[in-house]
Formats: C-alpha cells, sequence, structure tokens
C-alpha cells in the first residue's frame, strides 16, 4: 500500500504541466483512481484491520491533495506570471496615439456644486473662502472655541480621537480660529470643508459629512444684523424668500447663541409632516461671537465683535435633491452620482 | 429631561388660572422660543383622566377561559360587568375603573377595565389590577413636556422643575412660588461630623440625621410623579431624594446610619487601591483621581455619581444621613466619564449646580418625610461644612452697549423688569448703566459678562421683536487662498475628460492597508473607530478608490471616477491633497492607461513617464512614475488582476499639492518660420520591449539642430517581423529658420539618424 502511494505522489510531483498534473489526479484521487480502488475490499476485513486501512486513506489523501493542490498553485501563478508579463505595455507612448474615449463629460459630486455655489455667493459679499487641516489638536477644535476639557458640550459633539492627542475635526469652526489669527480684524470669512463625527450611520446620519461655518467681525455688529444676513443668504440659496427666526440655543463659541428656523418652504407655514405640523424648520446654529473666543484669538472684543453661523452643505444637498438616503453621498455609486 | 407641567404649575400657580392660564401646549411653543428647545410633548398617565376608584363585588369564572368576570362598583359610573384577567381580582378589593366601553372579550360584553398600575403609569407593577386601600387620591393624568438636554447644558438650575417654573413665571409675567421653607432647618451642629479634605472639589457637604424610619412604597402620586419624568419608583426615601433632585437639581442620597461606620464622613480623593461596590451591582476601582464619600472603613458613595451598595437603604433600615453635597463640576464629570457611568446625579453635577442650594434640599425633605414616613425623628442639627460661599461681582450692563448689541432700542425699565422676572438684583449706579447682580443659581458658570445679559434680555424681548438691518461692515479686498480655484480647475478637468467625482471616507482597514502593501504602522489610528474596517485614517486614496472599482463593475462595463482627497500621514503629522481617477474597462486595458495619461498632461503638460517597479497592488508590468519639471508627481499604472474581476482597471495617483507647487514652465517664444519644412518618416525595428521615449530621445540626439520635431507614429508587431521585435515608426520634421532645406540637407539629417542608430544596435526597416 506504501508503495502505492509513493508512486502515486511520485506522478503527481512529476508532472510538467496544469493538464498533466489533472490527468494525473483523475487517475489518483478519481472516482477509479488508488484511493478509491484501496476502499474497494473494505467490507471484507476485520474491523481492525478496516480501522487501520481507514486511517491509511485518510492520511493518503491528505497527502496527495496536498502535494496535487501545492503544484496546482504554483502552476496557475506561473501561468499569471506569464500572462502579465506577456501583457507588458510601454507607456510611454503618446497618449495621444490612442484613440478619444466615446464618452459625454462626467459629473461634480453634488456636494462640491452646492459648496462651489455658496462659496461664489460669499466671495460675491466680500467673504474669504479658507479652509484647514481635518485632522485637529483639541486647543482649535474645542478650546479656542470656549469648549474646554471636562465642559458638558463636548457631549454634543461625538469626537473621534487619533493616537498622538489629536482627534478629526467635529465642525469647521477651528478654521474660523486660524482665520482670525491669521487675517485678524475685520474680517468676513467662511470655511467650507469635510468634518467628522462619532455617530452610527443610518439613513439620515453620517460620521463624515460636510458643513460650512462662516463668520463676520467688524464693529458693532448686532443681532439684527445678523438676522438680515441670514435672511438674505438664505433667500440667494433657497433661490426664494424666506421667512427666518431666531430662539435660544447653547453653543459655547457664541454669546447670545440661536437656533435659526426658517418657515417651512414646503407648506408655506401652515404645517406639514416635513416641519412636523410646526410650520417652521430647525436650519442652523448661529450666534454673536463669544468674546472669550475673540479674545484668545487675539481680537480686542471691546473693539470688535461679529456674528458666526454653521450650514451643513450635506443637509442643503438633502434638501434641495429629496435625497431619500445619506449614505448615497459617500458611497461613490455611480448610479446616483451620474444623476447630478 | 423630561418636565411635568402640572408640577411646574405648582410653582406658578398662574398657570392653571381661568383667565390668562397658558396650556401646556402653549407653555412648550414659549419655552421653545424663550429658553431652551422643546422636543414634544406627551400625556402621562392617559388612563387616569376618567378613572375611578372601584369596588369588585362579584367575581366569577369564565368557562373555558383563565379571564375571570367581576362584577364591579364604579361610583360615578355605577355597576358595571368588566371582564378581568390579573389573578388578584376577587370580591371585596378596591381597586381603580378605566371606562373604555363596550368591547366583547372572552365571549362577554366587557363594560370598560381594571387596570394595573403599570397601565396608569403609577410605576412599572404589572403583576395584576392595582389594589388600594382607600386612604389614597388617585393620581391625575399630567402633561409631560421633553427639553433636549443639549438645549440645557450650561443651564444648571434647569434641571429641576423649580428652575424652569422660574422661567416660565418670568415668561408669562405670572408669580412664582417658592416651595422652600428654610426656617425649618434646625441649628448647626450634626450627630454626625463631616470632614472636607479639598473644598475646591467639594464645595459644600451638608446632612441630616433622621431615626424612626419606615422604609415602604411611596404615595401614589409620589410614585406617578417620578414615573412621568422617567425615574423608577424604589421606596419612600430613595423616591424622596429623587423627588427632590427632580424639583430643586440638587442631587441627594440617604445612607443607612446603622451600616457607617463611625462617626465622621469624609469628603476625599480616593485612596490609591481603593475600590466600592456600588448601588448597580458594579464594583469600581478607584483612583485619588475620584473624589468619594467615605467612613472610618472606606468609600460609602463615589461624590457626585453612585451611591455605595454596603450602605443603601434596605426595607430594615430606621436611621437614615440623607447627605445634600455639591461638587466641583468637572470632577465629577471625569469621574463619571472615567468609570463609563453617567448617572442623574452626575449628569446635573458636572452642569455646575449651586452650593447655595444643598440646605433648601434638606429644608423640602424636612417638610416632605413626615408625610413619606409616618413617625419619622430629625436627629440632632444640621451638620454643613464647606468653603465660604462669596457672590461674584456685579456685572455692569451699559444700556446704549446692550441695544447696538441687540440691534433694538430698549427702555430701561424693560430691561429691569427682564432681569429682575429672573431675580437678577438689578441696580442704577449712573443713567448709562446697570449694575446687575447674579443669583447664586446662575453664577457658577452660566453667567459672568455683559454679553450672557444680552441673552437674557434678548430672549425675554424676543428675537422677532429686533428689526432687521444691514450689517455695515467696513470695506476691505477679502483674501482668498490659491489652493481653492487651483482645486475647482482641477475637478472641472477631470469633468471634462468624462469622469465622475465620487467621495470616499477617509477611514481604512487594517486590511485595507496589508492589501495594498501600505505598512499598519505608517497609518494614524483612530482610538475610537466607530465600526470595524475604520480604524485607520486613509494615507492614500487607493483602498477607497478600489472599492468603488469593485462595487461599480456590478452595474457598469466601463466607467471613469475621480477622487479629490486628503492623505493624512503621521509623521510628521500633515495632510496632503491627492487626485485620484480610475478607469474601467473590459478591453486590453491600453486606451484605459493612455486616457489617464492624457488627464495627467492636461494637468501637468510635458510630464514625463518613467517604468516604475510595480506596488503589491500594480500589474507587474503596467505601472509608470509620473515625472515633471523634475520631481515625482505620480503615478498611473493598471490595478493587479487579483484585485479586479471581470475587467481591467487604469488608475492614476497625482500629488496635487506638488502640482500647485509647480509652476508650469514658462512657454518660449520663437519666431514663426517663414521657411518650409520637410518631413520623413523612419521606421525602426527594436526589441519589443525598447521604450518609445527611448527611441524618440536618440532620434532627437542625432537629427541634431535641424529637426523640428521628432514625433511617435505608430508601432507594429508580428509577422513578417521576427518573434520579440517590434517596428516603430516616427515622423521626422526638418527645417531651418533661415532657409529652405535643400535635399542633400534633409538626406544628410536622415542619414546621420540612422546611422546613429544603427550604432546603438537599431535596425532601420
Amino acid at each position: 500500500m506504501q508503495d502505492l502511494l509513493d508512486s502515486a505522489l511520485q506522478r503527481i510531483q512529476a508532472s510538467a504541466t496544469a493538464e498533466e498534473l489533472e490527468a494525473v489526479r483523475v487517475e489518483v484521487l478519481g472516482r477509479k483512481g488508488v484511493l478509491a480502488q484501496l476502499s474497494k475490499d473494505m467490507g471484507k476485513l476485520t474491523a481492525e484491520e478496516r480501522a487501520a486501512r481507514g486511517k491509511f486513506i485518510n492520511t493518503a489523501k491528505q497527502s496527495l491533495e496536498g502535494a496535487y493542490e501545492a503544484l496546482k498553485s504554483r502552476f496557475e501563478s506561473d501561468a499569471l506570471a506569464k500572462r502579465l508579463d506577456s501583457e507588458w505595455l510601454d507607456l510611454t507612448v503618446p497618449s495621444s496615439s490612442a484613440p478619444l474615449p466615446a464618452t459625454g463629460p462626467g459629473s461634480l459630486h453634488p456636494i462640491t456644486q452646492i459648496q462651489w455655489e455658496i462659496e461664489d455667493l460669499f466671495r460675491s459679499l466680500g467673504f474669504s473662502v479658507l479652509d484647514g487641516p481635518e485632522v485637529e489638536t483639541e486647543h482649535h477644535n474645542f478650546d479656542a472655541l470656549n469648549i474646554p476639557p471636562d465642559h458638558p458640550a463636548r457631549d454634543m459633539q461625538d469626537t473621534f480621537w487619533l493616537e498622538g492627542h489629536h482627534l478629526l475635526r467635529t465642525h469647521t469652526s477651528p478654521v474660523q480660529v486660524r482665520g482670525m489669527e491669521k487675517l485678524g480684524p475685520p474680517l468676513r470669512m467662511i470655511a467650507p470643508g469635510r468634518v467628522f463625527r462619532n455617530e452610527s450611520v443610518d439613513a439620515s446620519h453620517e460620521h463624515t459629512f460636510y458643513q460650512l461655518e462662516g463668520m463676520m467681525i467688524d464693529r458693532n455688529v448686532s443681532v439684527g444684523n445678523l438676522t438680515f444676513f441670514m435672511k438674505t443668504l438664505l433667500s440667494e440659496i433657497f433661490k426664494r424668500e424666506v421667512t427666518v427666526r431666531l430662539r435660544p440655543g447653547f453653543f459655547p463659541f457664541v454669546e447670545p447663541g440661536f437656533e435659526l428656523d426658517i418657515e417651512c418652504l414646503i407648506c408655506g407655514g401652515s404645517g406639514c409632516p416635513v416641519c412636523k405640523q410646526s410650520g417652521w424648520v430647525e436650519l442652523l446654529p448661529c450666534g454673536l461671537v463669544n468674546p472669550h473666543v475673540l479674545r484668545m484669538s487675539g481680537i480686542d472684543p471691546n473693539e470688535w465683535n461679529g456674528f458666526a453661523f454653521g450650514l451643513g452643505l450635506t443637509r442643503l444637498v438633502m434638501m434641495r435633491y429629496a435625497i431619500d438616503d445619506i449614505r448615497w453621498l459617500q458611497s461613490g455609486d455611480l448610479r446616483f452620482l451620474r444623476q447630478f | 429631561m423630561k418636565f411635568s407641567y402640572s408640577w411646574i404649575r405648582e410653582f406658578v400657580p398662574g398657570l392653571g388660572s381661568e383667565s390668562g392660564g397658558v396650556t401646556a401646549q402653549s407653555l412648550e411653543r414659549l419655552i421653545t422660543m424663550k429658553t431652551a428647545e422643546c422636543e414634544g410633548i406627551e400625556t402621562a398617565g392617559a388612563l387616569l383622566s376618567g378613572a375611578v376608584v372601584a369596588k369588585v363585588l362579584e367575581v366569577e369564572p369564565i368557562e373555558g377561559f383563565h379571564n375571570q368576570k367581576a362584577l364591579v362598583d364604579a361610583g360615578p359610573y355605577g355597576i358595571k360587568t368588566v371582564v378581568c384577567g390579573a389573578s388578584n381580582c376577587r370580591a371585596g378589593i378596591t381597586t381603580v375603573y378605566v371606562p373604555l366601553g363596550l368591547k366583547k372579550v372572552s365571549g362577554v360584553m366587557s363594560d370598560g377595565m381594571l387596570a394595573s398600575a403599570a397601565e396608569l403609569e403609577i410605576n412599572k407593577d404589572h403583576g395584576g389590577i392595582l389594589e388600594l386601600d382607600g386612604t389614597q387620591p388617585l393620581p391625575v393624568s399630567d402633561h409631560i413636556i421633553e427639553i433636549d438636554n443639549k438645549s440645557i447644558t450650561h443651564r444648571p438650575d434647569l434641571w429641576g422643575h423649580y428652575g424652569m417654573a422660574r422661567e416660565v413665571a418670568a415668561i408669562t409675567g405670572k408669580t412664582l412660588r417658592d416651595p422652600i421653607d428654610l426656617s425649618l432647618l434646625p441649628a448647626p451642629g450634626g450627630p454626625v461630623k463631616v470632614e472636607i479634605e479639598d473644598t475646591h472639589l467639594c464645595p459644600r457637604y451638608s446632612a441630616l440625621v433622621f431615626e424612626n424610619v419606615t422604609v415602604q412604597p411611596s404615595p401614589l402620586w409620589l410614585q406617578a410623579r417620578l414615573t412621568a419624568i422617567g425615574l423608577n419608583p424604589i421606596s419612600n426615601i430613595v423616591d424622596l431624594t429623587n423627588l427632590i433632585m427632580a424639583e430643586l437639581a440638587q442631587p441627594m442620597h440617604a445612607f443607612d446610619r446603622d451600616k457607617l461606620v463611625g462617626e465622621t464622613i469624609w469628603a476625599r480623593p480616593a485612596r490609591e487601591g481603593e475600590a466600592m461596590p456600588a448601588l448597580n451591582g458594579e464594583t469600581y476601582a478607584l483612583t485619588p483621581s475620584n473624589m468619594v464619600i467615605a467612613d472610618a472603613s472606606g468609600p460609602i458613595a463615589i461624590a457626585g455619581v453612585i451611591g455605595g451598595r454596603d450602605s443603601a437603604i434596605s426595607a430594615s433600615t430606621t436611621t437614615i444621613v440623607l447627605e445634600s453635597a455639591n461638587f466641583n463640576a468637572s470632577s465629577v464629570r471625569k469621574t463619571s466619564s472615567s468609570l463609563k457611568l453617567r448617572t442623574d446625579a452626575s449628569m446635573r453635577f458636572e452642569k455646575a449646580q449651586d452650593p447655595h442650594n444643598t440646605v433648601r434640599a434638606l429644608a423640602r425633605a424636612l417638610e416632605l418625610l413626615p408625610l413619606l414616613s409616618p413617625g419619622i425623628r430629625l436627629v440632632g442639627g444640621l451638620a454643613d461644612c464647606g468653603r465660604e460661599l462669596t457672590a461674584p461681582a456685579p456685572v455692569t450692563l451699559n444700556l446704549d452697549w446692550l441695544a447696538r448689541k441687540l440691534g433694538r432700542s430698549l427702555e430701561a425699565s424693560e430691561v429691569r423688569q427682564i432681569l429682575e422676572s429672573l431675580e437678577f438684583g438689578v441696580t442704577r449706579p449712573d443713567a448709562e448703566n446697570f449694575s446687575v447682580s447674579i443669583p447664586s443659581w446662575r453664577a457658577t458658570k452660566d453667567v459672568a459678562m455683559p454679553d450672557d445679559l444680552v441673552e437674557e434680555v434678548g430672549r425675554m424681548i424676543g428675537y422677532s421683536s429686533i428689526p432687521l438691518a444691514s450689517p455695515l461692515v467696513l470695506c476691505k479686498p477679502s483674501f482668498d487662498p490659491p489652493e481653492r480655484d487651483f482645486l475647482r480647475t482641477v475637478k472641472r478637468h477631470a469633468v471634462a475628460q468624462g469622469l465622475t467625482e465620487v467621495s470616499n471616507y477617509s477611514f481604512i482597514s487594517e486590511e485595507e492597508a496589508r492589501r495594498f502593501g501600505l505598512a499598519v504602522e505608517d497609518h494614524i489610528r483612530v482610538l475610537n473607530p466607530i465600526a470595524a474596517g475604520q480604524e485607520l485614517m486613509r494615507i492614500s486614496l487607493l483602498p477607497g478608490i478600489h472599492r468603488n472599482i469593485v462595487e461599480n463593475a456590478r452595474h457598469f462595463d466601463h466607467f471613469r471616477l475621480f477622487e479629490v482627497g486628503r492623505e493624512i500621514h503621521k509623521s510628521p503629522l500633515s495632510e496632503h491633497t491627492h487626485f485620484m481617477a480610475a478607469i474601467f474597462t473590459k478591453d486590453d486595458g491600453r486606451s484605459a492607461l493612455l486616457e489617464l495619461k492624457r488627464v495627467a498632461e492636461g494637468l501637468a503638460p510635458g510630464l514625463r513617464v518613467r517604468p516604475a517597479a510595480p506596488s503589491a497592488w500594480e500589474h507587474p508590468h503596467r505601472a509608470a512614475e509620473l515625472w515633471w519639471q523634475g520631481r515625482p508627481l505620480g503615478r498611473l499604472s493598471e490595478l493587479h488582476p487579483k484585485l479586479v474581476e471581470n475587467g481591467r482597471a487604469a488608475v492614476l495617483d497625482l500629488d496635487l499639492d506638488l502640482l500647485r507647487e509647480l509652476e508650469p514652465e514658462r512657454a518660449k517664444y520663437q519666431p514663426v518660420r517663414r521657411f518650409p519644412t520637410s518631413a520623413f518618416d523612419l521606421s525602426i525595428l527594436t526589441p519589443e520591449r525598447e521604450l518609445a521615449a527611448t527611441l524618440e530621445l536618440e532620434i532627437r540626439r542625432f537629427a541634431g539642430d535641424l529637426a523640428e520635431a521628432v514625433e511617435y507614429v505608430t508601432e507594429f508587431q508580428g509577422p513578417p517581423l521576427a518573434e520579440g521585435r517590434k517596428s516603430v515608426s516616427f515622423r521626422v520634421v526638418a527645417g531651418a529658420p533661415d532657409r529652405t532645406l535643400s535635399s542633400a540637407e534633409i538626406t544628410e539629417v536622415r542619414t546621420r539618424i540612422i546611422e546613429g542608430l544603427s550604432g546603438q544596435g537599431f535596425e532601420l526597416r
């Protein structure tokens, strides 16, 4: 029996091509192969012999199959290497030597489109468009915005913490700090960009989304100025006259802080499912910049003040196109993206 | 945080009055507009409206069902037949009847129902119908207004009903009734001694001791009240502490006096190695950063967070120590987050509670305890220890400044009235200014500067009363960083080439990193990833783009996409904006690669392609580096077939930061040539892997100054050419700036090239 096994093993290993190997496999491991023969007369053996035979067959099967698989994968990788080698391409030939592709224009991501649109609107009002890093320090993301360590307001923004005492920015407000530090007053700036919150993803929540924060620092900026400005801006964004209202909201980097609601654009304020029958839709947080924040950025709050606000770009895209599931935006799915 | 409308009404009695009353619904709107965001309003104990105390007269079984038929004396509703499934339904008991209309149950017409305490929302007991002893009135249903916790993070006082009632009184102009009678407090000198090690971490510790306590269930009104706001009734003593916490925002704790060791209670940092079994069944290992309350044997409570198991109130308790203390907000928050234990107490303390409130809570307990535990007796006086409480300096509020901040003129009397209704103290040292003293419950961290008062006045006058006005700002050109416009150019270019923009996550998995040959340790790790597979910050856009390729290949035979995104590198910490484009096709892949090369050339005209050692993820014979102005700008390659099934994907990766930094070479103008040029073609026989770029360089080298252009035309392989050989054709354009070249000169150029190439081992065809 051992001889039978050894010779079968030798035959497998002697195969020079994949075809040969396959033929040997049928002969050795197939239904009429060596192993099949060994188990044929099992019925005539004593129980003891049968056990020994069974054990032998098992071991034999394992070693034969092992040898077969090893060789097979070697042949396969050789074949792949050979095929890939034959596919060598000279990429130094001019690109013009390839035919022009038959394709129409591609498309910009809907977030990009709305971001550019809003950037242009702000630029027309004399705002600078700034950006900062996505990986931030605790100082810029929290402390400089009047959210010290152990402040319960940190709960409002579930944070991704990174090794090395860094974090993923939870808002683009740190860019305001950087803007104030770099440009000084008077200042009109916006900071659009990608932000991160440690939240489970579902149809209406994402851990990665886009925001646009803005601020205006000047002399004698009032709540009335803020309301006027937001109304003007939102009327431009929604391309129709909107009605806004302010109500108290707590955000440590502003004082006083507001939640800004707009009168529901669907029902016009009479109440519908979109506004939960209230006639108003909560749209954005805003407020007068907290003097501590100004001071921490080197601006004298006795001379300067201003307002700040945050706009959810992702939210605006969802609203504008009535997108049913926020996850499409980061899906990379062209069935979705090509529609824009 | 849930607020009971009827509870608030106890402190603002005018709310319920016939004329000028305010319903729960309108109160919700007023609170939203002036104080904090309401998330909704709901009814607690809906079945209680209409319910009456009833007596069960007779009970008989219903054949074939486990339900029983009961005849009930439902007081004003008369005698009713009700089908009831509760096993404790028996003749003679007093229970609760709820009229529901006729309904056939178990074959019998049932007229209404008998209710359990859970159904009535008094507590969670649904083991049977509620049995009454006949002395207690039924609680009544209530409206519950839920406030978004995030909107009262800055308001320690709003974590209790009395604080909200103060707001409501100010909003509605009604009178606020203070439920606290401080004269009930005994003289100082408690039967327990209190020692505070650090009055910064524990500014105040007050306590009373009571004996002859009977621990029993609370009366129904108290159980219903706690249940309505989401707290569980436990026993009269525990319920009392919760009631006062929900009323005054002052967390309290009751210890079983007989289980404490010694006569002294310490408020101190935990000692290294101390641990405490807590009320919730967990045992917490403590460190000196955790404040504890301790007796002579060790910790009996984690300060401001949770009580200890061993000193807890039980049915056999007869003597209690009632703690009402104040703890440092930051310290409680740190302890609570390090132990991962948020409690109703820690949630309040971390908002910075008012130390003046400790004795108010004890006074309230003195009033209520005799009602909950008849016969209870106070032992000794008030234990009260802590640092001296100082009032903050008054804030000067300039009235003109206030009006400018808001953008509306204001009467001084209006401002005074608003501030006083919120219990700020107002004096007027001169015509322009108010001097405003801050009530202790607003002074812990909420109100400290005039800007905070802008909010108080603004919200009360109503922001809608402020006229809209355009800002008048200083004229100044805006500063725009050049990156923005550059990125727009790149994206527009890509779209014009037929590519669709995608956006991928900044996170990748360890497995993805390995698959693309990226060292896991080169990635910044997320300490608290939201999901498995998102634990590393991407140092390449490739894993995301690869996912896009695989997923879109299920729907499309060919597609083009790109992403502009940031790579986040670890050492040094830096972000690099990259452009990555991919084309998926089902053909031999050559055009896709050249198409991407054209995309790259559009952004970096004249870039050079150099074959490169392939990475693990690249087709080993289709990988190249892209160089521009002597710098490596990116990579052009095909993905390894292992990574893409049923097709091929060409990928282009460009470093946009570098691309922007490198200015395109300025064009060198040469006068337009006036003399005709001549062109001739050359076909060169070479080994099949000779690069076109090499051949072109050689031709230029030998052609000399008279060659104006050398252009690749085509190449050919196959019979009659020998195996392993190819023929590459170039067009050479010869000319001179000052004359038309003679045919002899042109031949000479051609000969020079041919001879030169021959010298290099190439043949001409």
